[in-house]
This record gives structure tokens, sequence and C-alpha cells, in this order.
């Protein structure tokens, strides 16, 4: 067997790795430090976070403030962008010398890039775009949830012999905790070594508020001729879910929305992990652009509409009725 | 490579394509004497500034050269050209031809490539799982094909996947049922018959698909085979070989008039119904039937049968065949959209056609264009006479 | 695209072959995935890497090389990548290397390419955003690791420009532009573009002559610690049918507070998503 750097016996503290963009904690890093934190306290264990960046020392606060005990925190110019290579050289050493038991990252295109370099570079295993994760009864072992084949199905996965035990989340799956400003902790400043080798890739360009890219969008609220012109009430939802706003081929002909919005055979073919179709009936040429979608609702307000045979779950109403209070009750619950 | 100038408006000449296309189309534009019908006949012509020039695509055929731009997948393959050209010319096989060359020079639309691995992994050009092509009947208990049935029943995958034309195969099959057609199918194991890569023109692989089909077929047994589309029809009829003294594909509106000829089906009663019947370009124009659906139509009591403007051999195409349900059409440029009108000005209560393709076409343009015409099939129809019961003669989904 | 030396580009494509995902089940009693009865595919997200090396090709000439590790029976999908206009293919397959999780995939794969850059040359690893049934995404990073080449996962445009990978990486939000230097591991974004369709004239060779070598674990420069299943330090601890391949039809009914409702409770996990 490929043995890891280290064993169970020295192992010990659980790690989350918090990712930041444009002076802002990754949502999932969040998530992950109010998960964590239930971990680490039913195990006793210290919660460390992973920060590593250039000029991003407030953020450590924030992470304090979502629960962590500790922050690693490694600040460099070098660092001000992520680079594969350049974060892989720098949490190696801190894993190194620290030895974590558990090492949580994001399931972010970043955070997938780095954890699977590291899971190599340690020899150790890695759980990738857990849905869920839990502690084994007896052995505390990290048990990660994930889905395969398309979302048919559910597989446990841990790691028993190889330190630290490294997996990858879906964002989404764990609720952010309140943060606590009161709490304090060790933020503890690192060294930043960097070899040559490390620099190899070189960011020509980075651009992060671009429009809507559909075919990788987690969460569609698509409408059709049913909405009648009217997509403000999809657009709230779409921006409280955190998704965007998707449409049949009529509402786009009928110039609601631009065809970059366009859904189905000659639109784009989605895989959200959540799809809600409002006023749309259900034509083949527009659910094939959905059907592999993990979930979809349809809202149509007629009970015979084809859309529901497409459907998780059905709601035979009129649209703008059923959305106005699930808009309401959305603000209402974040509100608090 | 040698170029040659020619005095046309096509400037160079390239040996390597001129062998391609002389070969791909084997001559048939050669009788093609430039008359310019062609090109003034096509709806392309009512849709757009700039109508196609078919009369061009045939001249580059008979030149043996290349690039022919967009004109080349615009086509539909309605057959209209074909129809009025004084020549006799097959101006949809040469244009399937010049597709099989520009397949093999790599310059087809990509958006059709879809179409051909869809086909290739999963036995459909709609690319949906092989495991769920009988679906559609799972609640029907429908019986495997067997030698000693009269019919295969050869649903075809658009009727097997999409859900509004899987309406349309149980239709059919509630009539079979009624007449007491020994029938069966070929359930998950049916192939695809090769119609939407034959008329995108990848002519290699659907070779390979018929070859395969066919093989099948005379594995089986099959003698009469009965399709839902006409496309699947005129694949069998007019593309496959004749696989044996009793293989006789029909279409479904011919074996069911042909039921109601031998008394084996009839409509008792009334349902007063004003229709128009919209002649699929498969089922018209490239297989000559006409009067079987209409005579499916009239067997029905309460059915008024009115024509629209352009009927039979003169119908406007809906604007979905020849590779077209793959590639988006710009909203103004649908046939479909004018049909829809000439549909409406019949005042009929319903528009009924025989062809899924042009059931999607129409009824999206009919929807968009604000009109409250249902479109049925012809199967729908006949079925919905079965149930009609003489007190409520109103049809199902008809408006009061 | 000009301004390249480039003149024989050697492109190493990762291909794997997978079951098809609707016809694969939990079989409860054994808590084992039944893939006896499914169908294959060549990993969908494969077809797009493909078509990214073939491009590649055209462009700048060059061979493209087939690397899949899995049982015979991957051949005749091979086969199918030749046919569109690969070269050559290898095909990784020994009892030894069966139950590897992504630490002892990439390895095995990371020494076959050792191989064939040993004896043909590699200038670039291709490999798919993520297969659709393991879907870790893990094996591409990995492969560049266990090389030790530069990597680049989510790749939608690649060029090559004076002998560097100009590669347009998707991040949150957006888009990066990276420039690595060659040999470089790249993981191709699903969907960037639509796969050719398979070249009639390369089909009978594709099919009877084209050389698909068989190289088993013996044939490869290797730790045997750290493949198969020994070399794999996840196992599955359980397995279960998350859904059925329909849909589940439910239907939600009362007046539309009570939709709305009964909608925000199946929402409460999306709830969370926040940007
Ligand atoms: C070649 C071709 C390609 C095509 N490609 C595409 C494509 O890529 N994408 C695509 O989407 N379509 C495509 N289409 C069109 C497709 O066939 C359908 O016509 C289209 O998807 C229908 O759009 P719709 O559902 O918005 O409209 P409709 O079919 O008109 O449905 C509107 C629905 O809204 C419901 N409704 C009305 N009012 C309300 C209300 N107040 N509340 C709730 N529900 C309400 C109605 O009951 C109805 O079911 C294509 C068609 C063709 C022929
Ligand atoms: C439901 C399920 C969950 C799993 N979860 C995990 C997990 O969390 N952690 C873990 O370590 N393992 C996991 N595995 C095992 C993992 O799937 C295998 O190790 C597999 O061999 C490689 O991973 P992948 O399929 O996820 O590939 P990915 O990393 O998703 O594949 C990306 C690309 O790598 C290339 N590639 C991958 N495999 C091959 C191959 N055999 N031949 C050629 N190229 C290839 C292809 O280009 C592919 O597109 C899981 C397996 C299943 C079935
Ligand atoms: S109508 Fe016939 S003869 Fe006239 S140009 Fe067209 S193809 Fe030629
Ligand atoms: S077949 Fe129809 S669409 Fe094609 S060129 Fe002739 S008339 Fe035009």
């Amino acid at each position: 067997m490929t043995e890891s750097l280290y064993g169970p016996d020295q192992a010990q503290g659980i790690w989350v790795y918090l990712e930041q963009q444009g002076g802002q904690l990754e949502g999932v890093s969040l998530e992950l430090l109010a998960m964590a934190r239930e971990l680490a306290d039913e195990t006793s264990a210290e919660l460390t976070g992973v920060l590593l960046g250039d000029d991003v020392e407030a953020l450590a606060n924030d992470a304090v403030a979502h629960g962590a005990d500790r922050v690693l925190l490694g600040q460099d110019p070098e660092l001000a962008q992520y680079r594969t290579e350049p974060y892989a050289r720098v949490v190696t050493a801190l894993v190194a010398e620290h030895k974590p038991d558990i090492f949580l990252l994001g399931a972010t295109p970043d955070g997938r890039d780095l954890a699977g370099r590291l899971a190599v570079r340690l020899r150790t295993g890695l759980t990738a775009d857990c849905t869920n994760l839990a502690l084994e009864d007896d052995s505390r072992l990290l048990l990660g949830e994930v889905t395969g084949f398309g979302g048919g199905i559910l597989a446990t996965i841990k790691c028993e012999q190889h330190r630290p035990q490294m997996a990858t989340v879906r964002p989404g799956v764990f609720t952010t905790g309140a943060p606590d400003e009161s709490r304090k902790a060790d933020i503890q400043r690192v060294n930043v070594i960097l070899l040559a080798e490390d620099d190899r890739v070189e960011v020509l360009e980075r651009v992060t508020e671009e429009g809507a890219d559909l075919t990788r969008s987690k969460v569609i609220i698509a409408g059709g001729r049913g909405t009648r012109g009217d997509f403000s009430l999809l657009e709230e939802l779409a921006e409280l879910l955190g998704g965007d706003v998707g449409a049949t081929r009529v509402a786009v002909d009928e110039g609601w929305i631009g065809r970059d919005r366009q859904i189905g055979q000659t639109g784009f073919a989605t895989r959200p992990d959540l799809a809600i179709l409002c006023g749309i009936s259900g034509a083949m040429h527009f659910t094939v652009g959905v059907e592999k979608a993990e979930t979809v609702i349809a809202i149509n307000s007629d009970p015979e509409a084809e859309i529901f045979e497409h459907a998780d779950y059905g709601v035979a109403d009129d649209l703008f009725q059923v959305l106005k209070p699930l808009v309401d009750q959305i603000k209402q619950a974040q509100a608090r | 490579m040698t170029t040659k100038e020619t005095a046309t408006d096509v400037l160079t000449l390239d040996d390597a394509a001129w062998e391609q296309v002389v070969q791909a189309t084997g001559g048939a534009a050669a009788p093609c004497y430039q008359c310019g019908v062609c090109t003034a006949s096509c709806p392309w012509g009512l849709v757009k500034d700039e109508p196609i020039s078919v009369r061009k695509l045939m001249h580059s055929a008979q030149l043996g050269v290349d690039g022919w731009g967009d004109a080349l997948w615009l086509c539909t393959t309605c057959g209209l050209c074909e129809e009025r050209c004084p020549r006799g010319v097959p101006i949809t096989d040469v244009i399937r031809s010049l597709r099989s060359v520009a397949w093999r020079q790599r310059n087809e639309p990509a958006e059709l490539r879809t179409l051909l691995w869809g086909t290739y992994w999963d036995g459909n050009p709609w690319g949906r799982p092989p495991s769920q092509r009988n679906q559609w009947a799972s609640d029907l208990e429908l019986p495997r094909f067997s030698a000693e049935d009269e019919v295969l029943y050869y649903v075809g995958c658009t009727a097997s996947y999409d859900r509004r034309m899987q309406k349309n195969a149980r239709a059919l099959v509630a009539l079979f049922r009624e007449a007491g057609v020994r029938f069966g199918t070929l359930g998950d194991d049916e192939p695809c018959c090769g119609e939407s890569v034959t008329s995108v023109g990848n002519r290699e692989y659907a070779q390979e698909i018929i070859d395969s089909t066919a093989q099948l077929f005379e594995e089986v047994g099959a003698a009469t085979v009965v399709t839902t589309s006409p496309h699947c029809y005129e694949m069998f009829a007019r593309r496959y070989p004749n696989l044996s003294d009793r293989f006789k594909p029909l279409h479904y509106t011919q074996y069911v008039a042909q039921l109601i000829d031998e008394g084996r089906l009839s409509f008792e009663h009334e349902m007063p119904m004003r229709v128009t019947y919209h002649d699929p370009c498969y089922l018209g124009r490239h297989s000559g039937v006409y009067d079987e659906p209409r005579r499916i139509l009239e067997a029905i009591p309460g059915i008024e049968l009115v024509e629209m403007d352009h009927n039979r051999a003169e119908a406007l195409c809906c604007g979905g065949g020849g590779g077209r349900m793959w590639t988006e059409t710009p909203a103004g440029e649908r046939f479909a959209d004018l049909r829809a009108i000439e549909a409406a000005e019949t005042k009929a209560e319903a528009l009924v056609t025989a062809c899924s393709s042009c059931i999607s076409c129409l009824d999206d343009s009919l929807k968009t264009s604000g009109m409250e015409m249902p479109v049925f099939d012809v199967a729908e129809v006949a079925a919905m006479a079965l149930n009609a019961k003489p007190a409520e003669a109103e049809p199902v989904g008809a408006p009061a | 695209m000009s301004g390249t030396n480039h003149r024989d580009l050697r492109i190493i494509c990762c291909v794997k072959v997978v079951p098809r995902p609707e016809e694969v089940s939990v079989d409860q009693d054994t808590m084992t995935i039944d893939r006896a009865n499914a169908r294959s595919i060549i990993n969908p997200p494969d077809m797009n890497l493909l078509e990214m090396a073939l491009q590649l090709k055209d462009q700048h000439g060059g061979e493209v090389i087939l690397l899949s590790m899995g049982p015979p029976l991957f051949d005749e999908y091979l086969r199918v990548g030749l046919s569109l206009g690969a070269d050559s293919a290898y095909l990784l397959s020994d009892r030894a290397f069966g139950g590897a999780d992504t630490l002892a995939t990439s390895y095995t794969l990371a020494q076959g390419i050792r191989r064939i850059r040993d004896e043909r040359g590699c200038d670039l690893v291709l490999c798919g955003e993520e297969s659709s049934d393991g879907a870790t995404a893990q094996v591409p990073p990995g492969i560049a690791e266990w090389l030790d080449m530069p990597q680049v996962t989510y790749a939608g445009e690649l060029s090559l420009v004076d002998g560097h990978l100009h590669a347009v990486r998707e991040v949150k939000g957006g888009h990066e532009v990276l420039k690595a230097p060659l040999p470089a591991v790249v993981s191709v974004r699903v969907g960037v573009n639509e796969p050719r369709f398979i070249d009639f004239e390369r089909k009978a060779w594709a099919e009877n002559e084209a050389p698909v070598t068989v190289w088993a674990a013996d044939d490869l420069d290797l730790d045997t610690e750290a493949i198969g299943l020994t070399g794999s330090p996840t196992s599955v601890s359980g397995l279960g049918q998350a859904r059925s391949v329909e849909r589940r039809r439910e239907v939600i009914e009362g007046t539309p507070e009570e939709e709305a409702r009964a909608l925000f409770e199946q929402l409460q996990t999306f709830l969370r998503v926040r940007a």
C-alpha cells in the first residue's frame, strides 16, 4: 500500500480550506466551517481554517466568527490569485507540519483542482463532491456521502489508514451558521515558501463578473409562454436561490428574454441540481434540455400538462399565485 | 491539385471535389437545364429576402464544384421544387448527395452531429436512453412481433420518445385493436430506420443503419410493416432493399384506409368537426399518398374536411424535414407560420396531419401566432371517433 | 493559429468507457453496483476532449494517442476514437488494476503515459472534465501530480502559442486565461464542442488494423503496492439507490399558499446556496 505522510495515530484536528475571491470567503467555505464545527465539537477536536491569498487578513476574522478555533494565514503577492501549484506547495507544507486528521474543501472548480492535486501529493484518499458528511460510530472515521452514475447511486466512502481524510463538499448542502463576532481565536501567519517550479503556470487574465452560462448553472428558473412575458418573480427567485433564469423558445421568440437563455433541442442542454419550470407545457424540444437536471419542479395551471411527466414535484396552479408567496417565504427565512 | 477557370459564378474547380461531387450525385443533376423553376418554387423565398438558389446548387452538382454555403443545409427536402421541375431532376437526392460530400469534407453544421451520435449510441436521433424506447407502451401489453402476425408495427423513434407523439402511437394501437389486427412490435429492440441520418446526408452511416435494420427485419420475418411516421415509411419503401416478396412497408394511413375498405374498421358515431388536412411532404410528394388520410377522415360521420389553398402536391412544407428539427430556424423564417395562417383561413376547428414533425412545427406556429387551433394526428382523430358516444359528440380537446 | 513550431505534437487522450447510467442498479443484497446488464458508452465528456485533441491535430499536425485503463471490452470503444481521427491507442488492462480509486487510477494512467512518453513523446495529456460514473474529476489533477506536470482543469479553449499552451479555464462566475509550458495535463470542459462523427474513410482501418496496444501490469514500471484495490486509500462502506432514473411525479396540491409552503420545504437544501 502507498503510505501517506503520516498515519492515523499522529493525526489530529479538522481543517477547512477557506476559498476566497474578490475580498470575500466563498459561501461553501462558511458552510464547511459550520459543519466542521459540529464535527469538532463531537470529537473535541480543534477546527482550523487555512486561508491563502494576498491581503486577506480581514477574512480570517470572518472565519473565526464562523467557528474556526485557529486560522493558518498564508499571505504573499504570489498567492493573490489562485494557482494550483503555489497553493498546493503552501498547503502541503502546512499539512506536513500540523498533520490534520480531516481536511475539507469546497467542491468548486478551484477547490476540486487543488484537492485533486494535494491528495496525490499527500498520498491520501479524497472523497469527491460529498452531499453529506458524518462520523462512523465507533471508529470516528469520516464518512462522505457521494452520488454517482448521474445521481442514480449513493455511495458512502471512507479512508481508513491514510491521513488526512480529505473530502470536497458540494456547495449548498450545509447551512451557513450565524457569525459570532465575539469569538476569539488564534490567527497564525505562516511562512510562504515557494519554489521556482511552482511558477510554471501564469494567469494572463481573470474575469469573474460574467453573464450566466446556463450549461453550468446549478439552479435554473425557467419560464415559458405561461409567464406572458413577466419574468420578474422568476428573476427574483433565481436571485434568492443563487441561480439563473432560462426560457423556452417561445419566450425567446416573443422577445421576453435573450436567446442566450434558451433551453432545449436548439437551445442549451443544462445539468442543474434544481430546475423550476414555470408556465412551460413540456414539448420534447424543450424537455431534452432539462432531462439531466437532478430535481425538477413544474408549475403549470393545466393539470394535464405534459411537463408534469418530466417533474419530480408538480404544482397545477397559476405560477404567479404560487411564486409570490414562495418568494416571500424565502425572503423571510433568509432574513432570519 | 489543379484549378481551372470556368464561366460560371462559381470560380474554381478542384479535381478532388469534382470527383467527390460527381461520384456522390451520380450524374443525377445532368438533365437540369437551369430554368430556375426550382428556385422560384422554394418556400425559403417566402420567408427570406434571398431565396436559396436551388438552381445554383444543381449547377454546382453538374460541374462538380463544392462550396455551397448555408443554402445546402436550409433545404427541408420538402420536394416542392422537384415536383415542379420540368426536367424531373431528383433535386432532394442531389441535395442529400451534396451533403454527403460536405460531411466528407467536414463542412457540416456542428449541431447535426448530435443527431448522428444520438443514433450511434442510443439508437435514436434524440439521444434518449435505448432502455426506455418501449416505455410509452408499458401499460398496453403490446405483443412482441412474430412472423405469424399480420403486421409489424414500426413505432419509430419520435413516436417512442416524444410524449406528444406517443399519443399518436397509442391511438393507432387502439385502431389496430378495434379492427382485430394481429400485430406486434419489436419493443426496446426496435432499431432506428435511419431517416434523419439519410436526410442530413451522411450516406455511409445511413447505409450501415439500413443494412442492420434490414437484417433484423429479415430475421424476424417482417412482411407488412406499418409505420407511424411517413419518414420511416419513405425509407422502407424507397431506400431499403426489397427484403422478400412479402416485404410490404405501409404508412399507417394506407393500412387504416385498407382496414376501412375491408370493413374491419368502421365509425358508428357522429363526431361533428370541421377539419383541414395538411399533407406531410414525405407522405404526399415523396410517396404519393394523398387520398388515404382523407378517406379515413371522410369515413368518420360528422367530419367535414376543408382544404387549404395549397394542398396535395402543392402543399406547403412545415419546415421540419431534412434535419431542420435539429437546427434553429429564427422566428419569422418558419414555413409553419405561413401554413398556420392558411389553416386558420379555412375556419376549421382542427388541423389534422399525419407526421410528428408537422405536428411539432405547426402546433408551435399556431400557438405562437395566437391561434387557438389544435393539431391532431389522423390516427388520433380516428381513435376519438371510435370513442365518440352518440350523446356527447364533442371531440376530446377540440374547442367548444 | 500561427506562431508555433510544434510540428510534431503528441497528444495523449485519456478516455474512459462507462456503463449507461440509467442501466445500472444497486444490488441491495450484495451491496455492489450491478452493471452486468448495462450497455457501455464512451464517457460523454471524453468525446469533447477527443474533439479538442483532433482540432489541435488539424491545426498543428502530429499524433493523437488514446489511453485507457479498463477491461478488454474497452478495445471496441477505443476503435471508435481511432475512427474519428486518433492515430493509435493503448489499453492498460490487468486484473491487478481493478478496484482502483482515483489515487491508484491516476497512478496507473501516469505510468502508462510515462512509457508512451519515453517511446513516442508527449506534449499534452487531455482528460475529460469528469466521468459519468464516479464523477470525481480527480484523475486529471492526479495524473498531473504523479507526472509533475502543470495542470489546467475545466478548460474551454486551448491554443498553442510559441510552444506554450494558452487555456481558457472556468472559474466561479467567469473564466481565466492561463499560460502553461508543455507538457501539461488538461481537463476539457464537458460540452465545449460538438464532437465530430466517424470518418468512414478511417473506419475499416480503425476496426481491423489500427494498433491498440494492450499493456498489463508487467509491461509498466509499477509499484505493485500502488495499483488497484491495494493502492486505494478510499473504500466504499455503503451503497444505495439514490433515485430511480424516473422522475418522481409527485403532485403538490392545495391553495397557492399551501403549495408555496410545500415547495418551500422541498427547496430547503437549495435555500442554503447563497453566493
Ligand atoms: C425545430 C424546432 C426546434 C425547437 N427547439 C426548441 C428549443 O430548443 N427550446 C424550446 O423551449 N422549444 C423549442 N421548440 C418549440 C417547442 O416545440 C414548444 O413549442 C415550446 O417549447 C413551447 O414553449 P412553452 O412551453 O413556453 O409554450 P406553450 O407550449 O404554449 O406552453 C405554455 C404553458 O403555460 C401554461 N400556463 C399558461 N398560463 C399559466 C399560468 N398563469 N400559470 C402557470 N402556467 C400557465 C399553459 O398551461 C401551457 O402548458 C422547437 C420547435 C421546433 C419545431
Ligand atoms: C459512485 C462512485 C463514487 C466514487 N467516489 C470516489 C471518491 O470519492 N474518491 C475516489 O478516490 N474514488 C471514487 N470512486 C472510484 C473512481 O470512480 C475510480 O477511481 C475511477 O477509476 C476514476 O475516477 P472517476 O471515474 O471519478 O474519474 P474522473 O476523475 O471523474 O475522470 C476524469 C477524466 O479522467 C480520465 N479517466 C478517468 N478514469 C480513466 C480510465 N480508467 N481510463 C482512462 N482515462 C480515465 C478521463 O479522461 C475522464 O474524463 C467512485 C466510484 C463510484 C462508482
Ligand atoms: S427546376 Fe429542374 S431543370 Fe429547372 S433549374 Fe431547377 S433542377 Fe434545373
Ligand atoms: S426541397 Fe423544398 S426546401 Fe429544399 S430546395 Fe426544394 S423547395 Fe426548397
